[in-house]
């Protein structure tokens, strides 16, 4: 290398020869040196995780490259959407349950069913895991885990309260006494039993299942009556005035991430989040939490899913297709990527998987595996990936549930709201 | 483009018509004036005008980033002017967010200005301490900072603690809200008081002599002499400081953490509109929402240039 001395001819000749051959498609001219880039939406410890399996992959896998990109989820769907209209997209892309269907039928995404039982070994995964990656009965995403919506808690403060934690087995009514006991054995200023969970979608979604409804029906309609969305506001009112839950302008200050939840912020003994960001709670709270199911409706149906926390896809102009499979597949399907990446993104898929990681996981992660098994009773069928739009009522819906909190409207009005808003919105969409 | 840009400049003086030889002249004569201007030439015309245009003609489309955009005439400017009730929501909050901050803004300036111009000792130091936070102010660094100073837990509570008085959460508070980013706003007084300093340098000091001997009282030298001179640089310094209330963004991007709330208290029009275009994917009804700001801002000035010749003295 130091021997190689450039004048400048030969540098403004090989400048340009380099110049002439990226104008004739970039990476061709090295074809055996495979590239490949990888984008996902994560916290560092994601990344961390992600860049350490990466690397493994690469040690058994030499003359292949790995360029990682990593985002925060809100920024993340501006970037890929810009990638993907710039005919810039990456190679592997982390997808999401709510916006598969879109990118697939736009023909964003490769179809991976050629793969199956080639360089993608994932037929333990079951039938419903691997289904939740299918576009119109094409494989388009990889499950890279399964999570649930889960209740978190600080075990601790509740028992110092004398008051008994969410969990399955009480229902929504005893919960609210329960938060009202906590307000009044008042251990400490400004804490309260719950955050307040109106105005969040998953949360909403589960109080409807339970009642044989849904967020958005199979023909991607509002699943609710206003008088629902009414009583659920009414239902988070009362705990409110009790004092049982977060004032508004406490909950106002959650933006929907671990660490501005009233729980992380130390205003709440209890959270609502996805089961996989169980991981990310615990490193952020002191008090040791405990992960459990929301609380059920007498004689009700299941609330829960089980939901791919995140899906694996690939780009359809991807060059190098199948590489990008088999770092996938390492990633899901082989124990040493499995074993590094642990359950951060969620419970492998794998039965095989699932079954060898038991050994090499932390409390909290064992704890979040748990979870995922006990809470098999009250688990109901996957429901339909959500509409387009569906991000924007999620929005409206915190922020209706804001002007009831703050007693700007009733709970009545608000339901009518909602459902005027969400409807108008699909319309639109 | 060059062709267009080099033609006005090669129209001499007497207004003959140029002739291409006259041009190819001209042309070498400047060469060297447009080569230095090349990189604001190619930032301008790349980076501001290319983008302008482009969004004029996405915003009679629909376009989602993913699906090339679909032409859909006038129907977003239609929306906009008759159905869109967050439009409504976020021209309230701008509008009111442009008369409370830039008059306040002003006051406070100039006031500052008035007390640096008395002549106090190292002037020079302070007037720099007190432009710092117009360099910061539009930063996310002083956003997340007022973020905390203002938070059920911050500064201004622990303050307020002493005198028995219990704040709420400032920033997220629907009732308070707006009001903490007017005080940003206000806080970032710097630029207005220096261009306010220069201009009270400008007042001849045998004016205020003269009217002492006559008896005036300082406050009516204030109105008298003062202000009426100085109606010059406060239009100037109230025409940049209402455009620049009209495009705010940072800071309520950041205290809202990019959701213009609580209950859209604090949706600035350009929080609005980027969430339209980068949180919703609608580029064409964003870039719509963009040039009604254009529009707004256009009349806005247009109107302010005009009632300047009732109130506005130059000294000529």
């Amino acid at each position: 290398m130091s021997d190689i001395r450039l004048n400048r001819r030969t540098f403004i000749q090989s400048t340009t020869a380099a110049l002439a051959l990226s104008a004739f498609g970039g990476g061709a001219a090295f074809a055996q040196d495979q590239r490949l880039r990888f984008i996902w939406w994560g916290s560092q410890e994601r990344a961390d995780r992600t860049n350490k399996a990466v690397a493994a992959y690469l040690e058994a896998n030499p003359g292949l490259t790995v360029d990682g990109e990593f985002v925060g989820w809100s920024d993340y769907w501006t970037r890929l959407a810009t990638q993907v209209a710039g005919r810039n997209a990456p190679d592997l892309i982390q997808m999401d349950y709510r916006y598969i269907f879109e990118y697939a039928r736009r023909g964003a995404l490769l179809p991976l069913d050629e793969y199956l039982g080639g360089a993608l070994s994932i037929a333990d995964f079951g039938e419903n895991n691997i289904n939740a990656g299918k576009v119109d009965g094409k494989l388009y995403g990889i499950n890279l885990g399964v999570n649930s919506s889960a209740a978190l808690y600080d075990a601790a403060a509740w028992e110092a309260a004398g008051a008994t934690p969410p969990s399955q087995a009480i229902t929504w009514d005893q919960f609210a006494a329960n938060c009202e006991a906590f307000a009044k054995a008042n251990t400490r200023a400004n804490f309260y039993a719950t955050a307040d969970a109106s105005g969040l979608e998953p949360s909403f979604e589960l109080w409807l299942r339970q009642q044989g409804k849904a967020l958005y029906n199979d023909d991607g309609k509002v699943g609710y009556e206003p008088a629902d969305a009414a009583a659920w506001f009414t239902y988070w009112a009362e705990i409110r005035k009790a004092g049982g839950c977060v004032p508004p302008d406490v909950q106002a200050l959650d933006t929907l991430t671990i660490e501005t939840n009233p729980l992380t912020t130390g205003y709440a003994a209890t959270g609502f989040a996805h089961s996989n960001q169980f991981v990310g709670y615990q490193k952020l709270n002191k008090a040791k939490l405990v992960i459990s199911a929301y609380p059920v409706r007498e004689g009700g149906q299941p609330g829960h899913y089980y939901k791919p926390s995140m899906l694996l896809s690939l780009s359809a102009g991807t060059q190098a297709a199948e590489a990008a499979v088999k770092l996938a597949n390492f990633f899901v399907a082989d124990p040493t990527g499995v074993n590094i990446l642990g359950v951060e993104r969620g419970v492998p898929a794998s039965d095989a998987m699932r079954a060898q990681l038991g050994t090499t996981l932390d409390d909290t992660s064992q704890q979040m595996v748990t979870y995922i098994a006990d809470i098999e009773d009250v688990v109901g069928a996957l429901p339909p990936p959500p509409p387009k739009g569906a991000g924007e009522i999620a929005f409206t819906l915190t922020r209706i549930s804001q002007e009831v909190a703050f007693e700007a409207k009733s709970a009545e009005e608000g339901g009518e709201q909602l459902v005027s808003e969400a409807t108008s919105i699909l319309e639109r969409a | 483009m060059t062709s267009q840009t080099s033609l006005g400049a090669a129209v001499p003086a007497g207004g003959r018509i140029a002739s291409p030889g006259r041009i190819r002249r001209a042309l070498g004569r400047n060469a060297p004036g447009y080569l230095f201007l090349l990189p604001w030439l190619l930032g301008f015309f790349g980076l501001t005008l290319g983008p302008a245009i482009a969004s004029l003609w996405l915003s009679f489309t629909n376009y989602d980033l993913l699906q090339s955009p679909t032409f859909v005439g006038t129907a977003n400017y239609v929306r906009i002017a008759t159905a869109d009730p967050k439009f409504a929501a976020a021209m309230k909050v701008t509008f009111l967010y442009v008369v409370l901050s830039v008059p306040l803004k002003l006051a406070f300036a100039l006031l500052v200005a008035m007390a640096f111009n008395r002549g106090i000792r190292g002037l020079p130091l302070y007037r720099a301490i007190f432009y710092l936070p117009s360099l910061l102010g539009t930063s996310v660094a002083i956003a997340v900072l007022w973020r905390q100073l203002f938070a059920a837990d911050g500064l201004v509570n622990a303050a307020l603690a002493n005198f028995g008085i219990i704040g709420p959460s400032w920033i997220s508070n629907p009732n308070y809200s707006l009001y903490t980013l007017v005080i940003l706003s206000v806080w970032q007084f710097g630029s207005p008081m220096i261009i306010f300093l220069a201009g009270l340098r400008q007042i001849p000091t045998d004016m205020y002599e003269a009217a002492s001997l006559d008896g005036a009282s300082k406050t009516r030298q204030f109105f008298k002499i003062t202000l009426p001179l100085l109606t010059p640089v406060i239009f100037f310094n109230f025409v940049i400081q209402t455009i620049d209330a009209f495009k705010a963004f940072t800071p309520a991007f950041i205290i809202s953490e990019g959701t213009g709330g609580p209950i859209n208290s604090t949706l600035f029009y350009t929080l609005y509109l980027y969430q339209e275009a980068f949180g919703f994917f609608r580029m064409g009804y964003a870039s719509a929402l963009a040039w009604v700001l254009v529009v707004i801002i256009a009349i806005f000035t247009a109107f302010s240039f005009l009632s300047a010749r009732y109130w506005v003295h130059y000294d000529d």
